[in-house]
């Protein structure tokens, strides 16, 4: 595949999908290795025994941290094993990962209770919630229309990494801030791999120089996108003849874009549709059934 | 005659004394942000849809859980789609508590004292559906336990009932796939958690000929936010309170002590400070101890109640001390509380009303920790009453403290101009009161003002302050260490400082300057005469005379 939109919009929503599905699975229950304090899991492997005592010790002392803390790291181990980040195809497709895993977090809303005498909110206590995968799509689907087009900088970015992941260990979101890309990049703290730590450590220049620099949460590539509009099954692309379009659309669902100029037919059809349904839990829709004329376009 | 401790001390004593007050008030506020953890935390649970057994509906012995042997049949979502038959009677939402961290299943520990469980509902947005906005949803609700040791299907039976909820959900340019979003549902209430798992069985029965759950759409899942009150804070706290405990005791003991040396009945203002004395104690009484070891339903309401008792005291205490303060006596009678009575109405009718309203929620609790009184409409009124009635009783409180401070400055000042007219020893005597009167206003409003600060900020501001890269303050636990140890340290304060003092006031008034000198207390119970802690009685009545 090649380094354009499209692939980076395939990398990020791929790595936003594992963030949220290990997450979800460990509120289930279902994973039992989902760790407690993720802090105390970049120690040495051979302590795993000492490790399992401690995460007792943190469930009674201050509770466990959010799951989605575990799922970022974890789909950060499993979707990023292989860019090492040297080249700029693996760095774009590191920070298009990072950028789908910042999109989960960011979609987390806060609830909070009052449980304070009386249920007063002198105690208050606040939680985020994991989004419905729907929501992380679309904000993706944002970024991916406008994503943008970079080169590779020589320069570094240091931030305080400590600081970073410190202030994320209670249940905030970890990237609130999405002004940088270094700043959310910092949830693995990995003292004992520093190859492994500094892959992330670079900056992407736009490659428009006036163009602003990209932030965590924009997606990235560096290569103008294949036409779609005609079948190249070397690419995997289907072209776009016969597909359906909309004629008041100037998108790229809009009949003249998708149909790349070659004109469309239109047709009138009668539907029989559901319509007027009303939902009984658990799981019938009782519904009446309308009749509609439709009008339907579609690519020559 | 003598006054109390307060006027004898001198400058530098009492600023010492101060400063090492500050000083454990600044350790109390340390302690709770550096070493104790945030006071609650929240673990979330996404329920495992398990199928039903048959003959669950009446039989409260029947159990699904998620996770250990013989665990229920799970069901997929794909599943309840396409499953001709409507499953509707056939779903259990099952929460297994806590949830297993590390590889291995963690329990609770007696150390985290209450749970709290929030219900959140996933349901699925259909463009052919209409769904209404406000509906109710009825949820069978059953709780059960296991503790360490018992087989995997031993889960005992806790609690069950019938609940009828509020279900408020809006969707905001859906398309499909979209879910709605539901606003939370509280669903339980524990006072205790003596036991190491709990489980909750959530079912949503269908009945169409009670209108029951029909048209709430598709629950794709049900969330449950599980909150506790951390291991750690709770240690910290106790152990907070276990050091103030003594002290506290000993201090009242000493005053007592004291009073009783003087050869007179002990007058009001001290009873007032004995009674604050004894609320705060009762207050500082780690009862906490017990719960390790026994099950404690009602350390929640216990807990209201203490809380309750301690500030209803406080307020009684300013009262009658800003009256017992006038500076004019009508009567040369030992005043006594019954004086007062008008006064404490205020106060006596906000706390009846708030007690009752605690005890119609988290006394139903006790039988049932799904009630809330929130959830029916009646129910909600009832308690806006009392809250309502509450609030208006600590308005009038408050306007009528500020009434009769504002009246004790008129006649500190009409006092102030005839001041030096006085006998030296009148005129010390009148000193002493004004003295101690603004000495108390002014420690009590820097404690209030302390209070309504660290309030503001912990509600305004993130709950972890960083000073430097090291050191992190947990600002919510700091601030409830810190407001605990600040009470307390003002009623220590006050007991040392308004106790009676020995030492003798100049037997006349050639004996000079014995104010500026430099006086220690000593006791002694060399006095003779019967003093008085505010020497208002005798005073008021030669002023009179004059």
């Amino acid at each position: 595949m090649a380094g354009c939109r499209e692939t980076a919009f395939i990398y990020a929503i791929t790595s936003a999908a594992v963030t949220h599905s290990i997450a979800r699975a460990c509120s289930e229950g279902s994973i039992e290795s989902c760790t407690c304090d993720w802090s105390h899991q970049n120690e040495p492997p051979q302590a795993s025994k000492s490790e399992s005592v401690s995460d007792v010790r943190q469930w009674e002392w201050g509770g466990c941290s959010d799951n989605i803390v575990f799922g970022y790291k974890l789909a950060r181990e499993f979707v990023d094993t292989g860019e090492r980040g040297r080249t700029l195809r693996e760095k774009m497709n590191l920070h298009n990962n990072e950028a789908g895993r910042v999109h989960v977090q960011a979609e987390m809303r806060e609830e909070c209770k009052c449980h304070g005498m009386s249920g007063s909110c002198s105690v208050k206590t606040c939680w985020m919630r994991l989004p419905n995968f729907r929501v992380i799509g679309d904000s993706l689907k944002d970024r991916f229309d406008g994503a943008s087009r970079v080169q590779v900088s020589n320069s570094l970015r240091n931030n305080n990494e400590n600081q970073i992941t410190r202030s994320n260990r209670r249940n905030k979101n970890i990237a609130t801030n999405s002004n940088n890309v270094r700043e959310t990049n910092s949830v693995h703290r990995n003292g004992a791999n520093h190859k492994k730590q500094n892959r992330y450590k670079f900056s992407l220049r736009p490659f428009i120089p006036d163009h602003k620099p990209p932030t965590a949460k924009d997606l990235v590539y560096f290569e103008q996108s294949p036409g779609f509009c005609e079948k190249n099954l070397r690419l995997g692309i289907l072209g776009t003849h016969g597909r359906q379009c909309n004629d008041t659309s100037i998108g790229v669902d809009g009949c003249d874009l998708m149909c790349c100029g070659r004109g469309y037919r239109t047709q009138e059809v009668t539907v029989v549709e559901r319509c007027a349904c009303t939902f009984h839990w658990c799981c019938e829709v009782k519904c009446k059934t309308c009749r509609t004329k439709k009008t339907i376009h579609t690519c020559l | 005659m003598s006054g109390t401790i307060l006027e004898n001390l001198s400058g530098k004593k009492l600023t010492i004394l101060v400063s090492f007050l500050l000083f454990c008030q600044l350790i109390c506020f340390l302690i709770g942000g550096l070493l104790a953890p945030v006071p609650s935390n929240v673990q979330t649970i996404i329920g495992t849809i398990c199928k039903d057994r048959p003959g669950s509906h009446n039989d409260t012995s029947i159990w699904l859980y998620s996770r250990g042997g013989k665990k229920c049949e799970v069901l997929d979502h794909n599943e309840i789609r396409e499953d001709s038959l409507r499953m509707a009677n056939k779903l259990v939402f099952v929460f297994q508590m806590p949830l297993p961290r590390g590889g291995q299943n963690l329990d609770y520990s007696r150390w985290q004292q209450n749970l709290i469980g929030i219900l959140q509902a996933d349901i699925a947005y259909d463009p052919k559906v209409y769904n209404n906005p406000q509906s109710e949803i009825t949820l069978d609700l059953r709780l059960a336990y296991r503790n360490k040791g018992d087989p995997d299907d031993e889960w005992k039976y806790y609690a069950s009932s019938l609940e009828k909820r509020d279900l408020t959900c809006e969707v905001d340019n859906a398309t499909d796939k979209y879910l709605y979003q539901c606003d939370t549902i509280p669903v339980f209430e524990m006072g205790s958690l003596h036991h190491d798992f709990y489980l909750l069985n959530v079912r949503i029965p269908v009945d169409s000929d009670q209108q029951m759950n029909l048209n709430i759409g598709y629950i794709q899942d049900l969330n449950l936010a599980t909150i506790y009150q951390n291991g750690g804070f709770t240690k910290v706290w106790v152990s907070l309170k276990t050091t103030f405990f003594p002290f506290i005791v000993a201090i009242m003991i000493w005053f007592w002590h004291r009073v009783h040396m003087l050869q007179r009945k002990p007058v009001l203002l001290e009873y007032m400070l004995i009674y604050l004395g004894a609320a705060l104690t009762f207050l500082n009484l780690p009862l906490e101890y017990l719960t390790l070891f026994v099950e404690m339903k009602f350390m929640l309401l216990l807990s209201d109640v203490r809380q309750g008792i301690f500030y209803a005291m406080l307020c009684s205490f300013w009262l009658v001390f800003a009256g017992e303060h006038m500076l004019i006596q009508e009567s040369g009678e030992k005043n006594s509380l019954k004086i007062y009575w008008r006064h404490l109405m205020a106060v006596v009718i906000g706390c009846i009303s708030l007690f009752l309203f605690d005890i119609c929620e988290r006394g139903v609790q006790l039988r049932n920790p799904f009630y809330s009184i929130w959830v029916s409409r009646f129910g909600s009124r009832i308690a806006m009453t009392f809250i309502v009635l509450g609030a208006i009783s600590a308005a009038i409180y408050f306007l009528f403290l500020c009434y009769m401070v504002w009246k004790v400055f008129n006649n500190i000042s009409i006092k102030r101009s005839i001041l030096p007219s006085m006998s030296k020893m009148r005129r010390l005597h009148y000193e002493g009161i004004i003295y101690r009167f603004k000495f108390l206003m002014l420690a009590t409003l820097l404690c209030a003002l302390l209070t309504v600060i660290g309030f503001i900020l912990g509600q305004v501001t993130d709950s972890q302050w960083h000073w430097n890269d090291n050191v992190e303050l947990e600002f919510s636990s700091a601030f409830f260490t810190g407001v605990y140890g600040m009470w307390n340290i003002y009623i220590f304060a006050l007991i040392i400082l308004y106790a009676p003092s020995h030492k003798k006031w100049p037997a006349n008034e050639t004996q000079e300057n014995i104010m500026g000198e430099e006086i220690e207390f000593n006791n002694l119970p060399s006095d003779t005469n019967p003093s008085e802690i505010s020497s208002l009685t005798q005073f008021a009545r030669k002023t009179a005379l004059d």
